[in-house]
């Protein structure tokens, strides 16, 4: 009788230790991105605008 | 001592049969049952659920990414183009930008100009000592010997010049209008103006010579390492 209720104990903390493994490893499957790094830099977004008015001043300017 | 199989399959039988009384009594059918299950589950969990519901997951989330990945993808290709058209418009003066702001710490043409504008508003110049420079933009950061005052940033570099001029203040002030509106990119760090003194200075009858002031620039001029 001591013998089963040890093994069922050590039978329910197997069970809950490898339904957190799979929670924890589901998780980090979740929240891994999938995007290579390499992409990632690629699609850093690009600000279009040319400040044409600094380089028009700059234009401007004289040569001595 | 010989392996009898005989001896030894009658000793493994004896072993079964001493686990049928066990197995009679409900309790122990019963936590026998119950922790086989939990065993199983995990077992099953762990090698077979587990994989499954990653691969789902895994697959979902690399739908998502892609799906974001296109549509960033396609705003850059957008600001791309975009940049193109506004290119296309600056790049007839992109040589006036690299004149500002050159490659290379390209010191002669600083000091050619400096030398120009101190003819130009009619003062004297006196004195005119860049900072030693490297002669190529290589990153003085890892030179500590490297003599250029800052690291503005990763990019931008800059160097010190020293500047001394005599002349009157119309003149003076004509000088520091020039360095403001010189196409090279130069900012005034440091600025001393005083009278200048004359000829016989030293002597008890020194006096200020008329409207002579000399002044003393310490100046900063950038370029771009690459």
């Amino acid at each position: 009788m001591e013998n089963d209720q040890d093994l069922l104990l050590i039978s329910i903390f197997t069970f809950f230790t490898i339904t957190l493994w799979v929670t924890f490893e589901l998780l980090k499957t979740v929240k891994t991105t999938t995007v290579a790094t390499t992409t990632q830099q690629i699609v850093v977004p690009l600000n279009p605008k040319i400040d044409i008015d600094t380089v028009n001043t700059i234009a401007n300017k004289q040569v001595y | 001592m010989a392996y009898n199989y005989k001896t030894e399959l009658g000793r493994y039988r004896r072993y079964y049969q001493a686990l049928e009384p066990i197995l009679k009594t409900t309790s122990s059918r019963m936590y026998t049952s119950v922790i086989f299950s939990f065993l199983a589950v995990s077992l099953f969990g762990w090698y077979a659920i587990r994989p499954t519901i990653q691969t789902i997951l895994y697959l979902k989330r690399e739908i998502t990414d892609n799906t974001l990945i296109n549509k960033q993808m396609e705003d850059k290709i957008s600001a791309l183009i975009e940049t193109q058209a506004y290119y296309q418009q600056i790049e007839p003066l992109l040589p006036d930008v690299d004149q500002a702001l050159p490659p290379n710490p390209d010191a002669i043409p600083v000091v050619i100009q400096l030398r120009n504008l101190a003819s130009i508003s009619g003062v004297l110049l006196t004195s005119l000592q860049p900072a030693s420079t490297p002669l190529l933009g290589q990153n003085p950061s890892k030179n500590n010997n490297a003599p250029v005052s800052s690291i503005v940033s990763s990019k931008q570099q800059s160097y010190d010049l020293s500047v001394s001029i005599q002349g009157s203040f119309k003149n003076i002030r004509s000088y520091l209008s020039g360095i403001i509106n010189m196409r090279r990119v130069t900012t005034i760090t440091g600025m001393t103006l005083s009278p200048v003194v004359g000829e016989q200075s030293g002597s008890p009858s020194a006096t200020l010579s008329d409207n002579i002031l000399q002044l003393t620039l310490q100046l900063k001029t950038y370029y771009l390492v690459d």
